[in-house]
């Protein structure tokens, strides 16, 4: 058996760091803490809390300076935006940047912290950080280039990787700078870091550029590497056998006489279900995947199919129903005003029922993951969200079948390019099972999902069942409460104290003992005002591991804005008032909807939970609890009318003359979260054909105020797909349950959007000095309320589920009749 | 064993002749630019060139392909990784996670070999089977237009 290549650490240990160090004519330059192991090169320990210059990028002497990229990337081009970030304030030429991914390990967590992408946050939480890194840095070589010119620091500025003393004109490049001296600079953390002064938004010329992405060109030549894109020496592959429920189902036997005959089956692998992980999973082994695929369908293997085995989607909708109407087990998550007093003061009061579908992320590279066990060593090579869970998950699980402590087990996570995230790359069934074949069949594996076996088993999102309540006074929305019912994903993930922890956890507020799991019910607490509003939530605990629950983009934003939204225009019509018109008014900035002015935050007495939990501490600072950056709610709901104003009139409403049967929808969100909003306003043109019902949508308008923008063409990228994602749910996208298994297997039956269908889409980005929130995921939850209020402004059809097919067009335009 | 010439290249395969093509190209020669999405021929993400034609890899077996014939990867589309394609998928910066795209390209490559102005609706028609979960598709009409005009401009360059 080949061995790779022993991660570096030890090998070629150096004391770089804040400090340069200059080696037979080859200098090094650092910024971040030592002991670290990053792609290919290996970083010694300096220790303390000293800003020490590896963390987030190395320099090196012939003037390339390498980015090293925590965050996964699947199609965001989060590299090159947090290089952006970095390289603004380093002062580095863009052509020397290149990027690296940090190996995850013991080691290097310590260092770096936890490795997540989630929540469209990484530009949001890193910004300020990576701002700060890249001028210290710049700060060090200013001194160190003043040195060597043999000039006043004062004298000195950098600009496009070189130090230039502006008195004489001379200049010195910064790899020369780094041949030349040694640097020993620290900068302790976070106290002289938070000091480092900023340029000012206006000054910047790389943030704010277009500039193209690091990792597209690979993308189109065959040369970018997935994790399934992975090869290592006498590796076998497993293929699933599609399991007999979606969860919780046991394995009685195995028959592999059948298996037994096809060249190149190696083995039938019953994986071990210990932490309730990989329930019912039989991986075949094989020396080919086709091979294994071929045994996988051969295998005959016996079931208990468990508890879930007759549940299905209606089942589910039964018990919402049921559970909506013991208030006791609920919790509220808004409590504003007195909403029962409020419907006691209407003069109209109307209540509906909204529900929503399960989807799931369907990623074009299937899941799939590559392990190796070599010299001690566990290597997982896998395209994930988070290489830190990965390997916590593994060391959870292989402690307990290997019978080893936690702390003797040796896990490396390398990560590669995603094939599509949205989400679903941040569970670990994958590796756990191709861990359980390498021990079993002593070989490294690589277990590829068939997109039938992936399908199989989704981690969806879960179905909802919404009821909405207005009451309206003298045209205005006096009163308007929500319940929720749903699994709740967070369950999944430890989130609650029921679960074990409290964090991304909250209170109910109106005293109750339960906890929100605020991933399942946020995007409710909308920031339009409203005297009196109360959103209650109740967790169908056996969703949530029926379906393994999960979040798919903007997580609960993507069923709750479809809801919320819907309803706004329903209760616009009620009070007899232009949807438009009827929103704006809400949308004031008035009382808690004025967002949170920067000043607002002060070190360590944040109370913002969202972002206090979400910002990553870096484990080796001592005080790393300050709130690092600006508020990306300053302006709170009046941005959002702002994005909706200028939405509304490209798109023409109220003043487009439209065909007959198409109408205009709008929709506004300010996903992902309350404390990291983007707010976003949304116009769908829909057409609907009277006859069948069937609805084609005409063109989107987008408008987007993300504050700062690092990219202009990315994020316009990431609003275009994200927008098309959020066409794709209300048009076609379903996932249902039946006898406990998903029903759809492959595209036939689970339909992205495709070219075709594609409409016209008319993109604006509002960019403003305010602090930069995530464009990843928002735009996608306008578009389906607004094609579902366009269907309405159409044809009179209010269709209150998602997706909206034909016939129930069809059936609510007889319904109005 | 039959012998497969890819990318100019000849390669014998001794997988078993019900094998897709797909496979042999991705796991055997690791060529992994051609990507697996759903092994039926509904996403296009396996997408090759066979004697010029656009053809779903992944349902081709082995045993069935022509002998002589003529296979191209992406990895083979252009010796410069140039093609004119390629050069405005990079213009347009049309991938997001890329992982489509290889497919995506060879099936955009494949009708301007035959077809060098194209309308937008014969866009859409002939790219309408490759499935980009990113919805990278408003940039891929335009990256189709925009090679078109740089196959001219190269033939008019001569």
């Amino acid at each position: 058996m080949a061995e790779i290549k022993k991660p570096e650490q030890g090998v070629t240990r150096r004391d770089f760091l804040v400090r340069s160090t200059v080696i037979a004519g080859a200098g090094f330059f650092s910024i971040g803490l030592p002991g670290l192991v990053t792609g290919k090169e290996a970083r010694a320990a300096v220790g303390g809390q000293s800003f020490t210059p590896s963390i987030w990028f190395t320099m090196t002497s012939d003037g390339k300076t390498t980015m090293h990229i925590i965050k996964a990337e699947m199609g965001q081009h989060i590299g090159t935006g947090m290089a952006q970030v970095i390289a603004e304030e380093l002062e580095v030429d863009w052509n020397d940047v290149r990027l690296d991914i940090p190996l995850e390990s013991v080691e290097n967590f310590a260092i770096y912290g936890l490795a997540y992408t989630v929540n469209s946050g990484s530009i949001t939480t890193e910004f300020d950080r990576l701002s700060r890194a890249g001028a210290a840095g710049r700060i060090a070589l200013v001194e160190a280039g003043a040195k060597v010119l043999k000039t006043r620091v004062g004298n000195c500025y950098a600009q496009k990787s070189r130090v230039i003393d502006k008195v004489s004109g001379r200049s010195v490049t910064y790899g020369e700078i780094l041949q030349k001296v040694q640097i020993d600079r620290k900068f302790s953390y976070p106290s002289d870091f938070r000091k480092v002064p900023l340029k000012k938004r206006g000054d910047y010329g790389i943030v704010g550029k277009s500039l193209p992405s690091l990792d597209v060109p690979a993308k189109t030549n065959g040369k970018a590497k997935y994790g399934i894109d992975v090869f290592l020496p006498n590796m076998a592959y497993g293929a699933l056998v599609i399991p007999r429920t979606r969860y919780a189902s046991n394995v009685i036997s195995i028959d592999d006489s059948e298996a037994r005959k096809i060249p190149g089956f190696i083995k039938a692998v019953k994986i071990d279900n210990a932490l309730g992980k990989c329930t019912g999973w039989v991986v075949a082994v094989a020396d080919r995947f086709p091979t294994a695929m071929k045994a996988a369908k051969a295998l005959k293997v016996q079931y208990d199919a468990g508890p879930y085995a007759k549940l299905d989607s209606a089942e589910l909708l039964k018990q919402y129903k049921a559970l909506a109407k013991d208030e006791k087990q609920s919790a509220a998550w808004v409590l504003e005003g007195d909403v029962d007093e409020g419907f006691k003061g209407a003069d109209k009061v109307f209540e509906v029922e909204y529900t929503t579908d399960m989807v799931c992320h369907a990623t074009m590279e299937p899941l799939n993951a590559t392990v190796q066990f070599t010299n001690g060593e566990w290597h997982v090579h896998i395209g994930t969200q988070s290489t830190s869970f990965a390997r916590m998950t593994l060391t959870g699980y292989l402690s307990k079948v290997l019978d080893q402590k936690p702390e003797d087990l040796k896990i490396f996570v390398h990560n590669y390019l995603l094939g599509g995230g949205f989400g679903g790359k941040q569970d670990y069934d994958d590796i756990l099972a191709a861990a359980y074949c390498v021990r079993e069949v002593g070989r490294p594996i690589k277990l590829i999902h068939t997109r039938e076996s992936n399908f199989a088993t989704s981690f969806a999102r879960t179905p909802t069942y919404h009821k909405l309540k207005a009451g309206i006074k003298n045209g205005e929305l006096l009163a308007m409460n929500q319940d929720i019912v749903c699994g709740w994903m967070g369950a999944r993930f430890g989130v609650g104290k029921k679960y074990g922890s409290d964090w991304l956890q909250l209170d109910s507020v109106d005293g109750k003992e339960q906890d929100i799991d605020q991933w399942s019910i946020g995007g409710s607490d909308h920031w339009y005002d409203v005297k009196n509003h109360r959103v209650r939530a109740w967790n169908h605990d056996a969703t949530t591991w029926a379906v393994q629950a999960s979040a798919l983009r903007t997580v609960s934003n993507s069923y709750n804005i479809f809801v919320v939204e819907s309803f706004m225009d329903e209760a616009a019509h009620a009070a007899g008032r232009d949807p438009l018109e009827f929103r704006l008014s809400m949308l004031n900035g008035k009382g808690g909807n004025r967002g949170i002015p920067n000043s607002g935050y002060k070190p360590g007495e944040s109370s913002d939970y969202y972002m206090d939990r979400l910002w990553i501490s870096l484990p080796w600072a001592q005080d790393d609890s300050w709130i690092p950056y600006e508020s990306a709610t300053v302006g709170g709901a009046l941005r959002l009318a702002n994005c909706l104003r200028i939405a509304a009139g490209k798109a023409g409403w109220g003043s487009k003359r439209l065909p007959p049967n198409t109408g205009l929808g709008i929709a506004v969100t300010a996903a992902e979260e309350r404390q990291s909003p983007t707010w976003v306003a949304g116009v769908a043109e829909v057409t609907v054909d009277p006859k069948t019902g069937q609805f084609s949508i005409n063109r989107l308008t987008i408008a987007m105020d993300p504050g700062t923008v690092v990219n202009p063409q990315a994020v316009d990228a990431q609003i275009r797909g994200s927008a098309l994602w959020g066409a794709s749910q209300i048009m076609t996208e379903r996932l249902t349950l039946k006898d406990g298994r998903f029903e759809q297997s492959n595209y036939h039956q689970y339909t992205p959007i495709r070219l075709a269908q594609t409409p016209e889409i008319d993109v604006t980005i509002i960019a403003s000095d305010n602090h930069p929130s995530g464009v990843g995921e928002p735009a996608s939850t306008v578009v389906a309320p607004a094609v579902a209020n366009a269907i309405y402004n159409a044809v009179g059809a209010r269709v209150r589920h998602m997706p909206i097919a034909p016939e129930a067009v069809l059936q609510a335009m007889k319904r109005r009749a | 064993m039959p012998k497969l010439s890819i990318n100019g290249q000849s390669y014998f395969s001794d997988a078993p002749p019900d094998t897709p093509l797909l496979w042999v190209i991705r796991e055997d020669l690791q060529l992994t630019g051609t990507k697996y999405g759903c092994g039926i021929s509904l996403c296009g993400s396996c997408t090759v060139h066979v004697n010029g034609q656009p053809v779903r890899s992944c349902a081709v077996q082995l045993g069935e392909v022509p002998d002589g014939a003529v296979i191209t990867t992406i990895e083979g589309l252009d010796p410069a990784d140039a093609h004119p394609v390629q050069k405005a998928w990079i213009e347009h910066e049309v991938p997001q996670c890329g992982y489509c795209q290889s497919g995506q390209i060879m099936q955009a490559a494949a009708l301007l070999a035959t077809n060098p102005s194209p309308t937008s609706e014969e866009i859409v028609q002939h790219m309408n089977g490759n499935i980009c979960r990113c919805a990278t598709y408003s940039r891929i009409v335009g990256a189709v237009q925009r090679a078109a005009e740089l196959m001219k401009e190269d033939s008019n360059h001569g």
